[in-house]
């Protein structure tokens, strides 16, 4: 075959791949050269055939029906109004709430951040709705409601502590309590921390952990929720000593605080 | 899905309307002029097309759904090189499509074969609609015609499926250089035909 011929089909295969496929760097660079020697053709050459067999064949395909979808359609637009600097903050919300919720890996990974989120949230809401606020109100609440409500006044322990002042309301229904009080020094709660006990002998040996306080106000009395961290069977006394930061879960060091003053007799284990 | 076939229904009847009239300007003659709305007219009478392509070519869908943006954004952007007289809209905007598309092969070795088996009759209008404005589609549609049946399908793998040569070769179990051959040939020979018919066709309404 002649070199010219030789080198008029290699052009040519050239051509065909650069209309179907992206041709690499070397063949590309084969084509220019060839079509230097051929300067009747161009990259172009089978451009337009390709495009037409291309619709042509859609055409005739009886089983190609797809549809642009919807999202693509209003996508597209966002991006042409955006190109025209027409996009608004409305169209801006709105390409980006779709794209967030139409990809399903977008989708799933806020959801579940979400509910991760709205978890964490519910928790810290509970423990601040029930520890920390309306204190004063929820008390009155259950001193009104509780039918079981047992109430003592506190008891200083030790000669350490000026005058106390304050209660202390238990509901065993409810599982929960309040403390008042009045003259407790503050604390450092890098050094140490209050913490409540609960005498419960029918149900556990031991004082149960009321939760641990502190006291950053001398001016007026604090309400503290009571948090035991076992269930309550029948609370017959309560008491407050100061404990490392985040308290212990057996104390030794001397009651500070007890309510009633003396436990009652009845409630020690009969020998 | 057949509330929305029938919406599509409505639109294509209306957008088809066929565009021979020269008082009437093209779509994308229309962008060229600034006409806004006319960018939504292009995405109504072209999306499935392009979609349709961009399908064939690329295997992600993601890649198809960034791809399609481009194209439609990029047919916007030529719009005012857009010749009537050389190319019908249609043939303007598969080249567009097409070359966009090849781009993304690029980025990915794969791509998708995919069949639609959700068969209605809004999309036959809308494909008859697009044969009817466009006699270089008859054309070529007619060159097709005239090649051997294997040719047909190997052109129909190479251009519409979007399948390499080297894919071709070993989905078909041929060699490679003759996949290489039959398809330059056939494409050789299309594109003869289609020119011979498409200047006999001007010839044609010159004498007319």
């Amino acid at each position: 075959m002649h070199k010219e011929q030789i080198q008029l089909e290699r052009l040519l295969d050239l051509l065909v791949l650069e209309a179907s496929v992206n041709l690499s760097q070397q063949e590309r660079e084969e084509l220019n050269r060839l079509l230097d020697l051929f300067p009747e053709y161009t990259s172009d050459h089978f451009h337009k055939t390709t495009a037409l067999a291309q619709v042509g064949f859609y055409l005739e395909d009886d089983f190609n029906n797809e549809t642009l979808p919807e999202h693509i359609r209003k996508k597209t637009l966002y991006r042409h109004k955006k190109e025209l600097g027409q996009s608004t903050v409305t169209d801006y919300l709105d390409h980006f709430m779709r794209t967030l919720f139409y990809r399903p890996q977008f989708a799933w990974a806020l959801t579940v951040l979400m509910t991760i989120g709205l978890s964490f949230s519910m928790i810290e809401f509970k423990n601040y709705e029930s520890n920390f606020r309306y204190l004063p109100l929820k008390k009155i609440v259950m001193e009104r409601t509780a039918d079981d409500l047992i109430q003592y006044p506190w008891h200083s322990r030790t000669n350490d502590l000026g005058p106390i002042n304050g209660d202390i309301v238990w509901s065993d229904q409810q599982q929960k309590g309040f403390i008042k009080i009045a003259g407790l020094p503050m604390n450092d709660p890098n050094k140490n921390q209050y913490q409540i006990w609960i005498v419960d002998p029918l149900k556990h040996g031991q004082p149960v952990d009321g939760g641990i306080f502190d006291v950053n106000r001398t001016d007026k009395a604090i309400i503290i929720p009571i948090n035991p961290k076992l269930p309550i069977s029948k609370a017959v006394g309560f008491a407050i000593t100061l404990e490392q930061p985040g308290g212990v879960v057996v104390s030794s060091e001397p009651l500070l605080l007890t309510a009633p003053k003396e436990r009652p007799q009845e409630t020690f284990p009969k020998v | 899905m057949s509330q929305c076939v029938g919406n599509i229904t409505a639109v294509k009847k209306e957008h088809f309307v066929p565009m021979s009239s020269e008082n009437t300007d093209s779509i994308l003659q229309l962008i060229a002029k600034g006409e806004e709305s006319a960018f939504n007219l292009l995405i109504e009478k072209y999306g499935n097309l392009v979609w349709s392509i961009g399908r064939k070519f690329l295997y992600k869908e993601s890649d198809v759904e960034d791809a399609v943006q481009e194209v439609f954004i990029a047919i916007w952007k030529a719009a005012e090189k857009f010749d009537h007289t050389k190319a019908s809209e249609v043939t303007f905007i598969s080249m567009i499509a097409r070359r966009r598309f090849i781009d993304y092969l690029r980025k990915v070795s794969k791509h998708r074969n995919l069949q639609s088996i959700d068969g209605d009759n809004a999309q036959e209008l809308f494909k008859e609609s697009i044969l009817n404005q466009s006699t270089d589609l008859q054309l070529i549609k007619d060159a097709i015609g005239t090649l051997e049946i294997e040719d047909q399908e190997l052109l129909k793998l190479s251009i519409y499926q979007g399948y390499s040569h080297s894919e071709i070769s070993k989905l078909l179990n041929i060699p490679l250089g003759t996949v290489k051959t039959r398809i330059r040939r056939n494409l050789i020979k299309l594109k003869g035909l289609f020119d011979i018919k498409q200047r006999a066709t001007v010839i044609e309404l010159n004498n007319a």
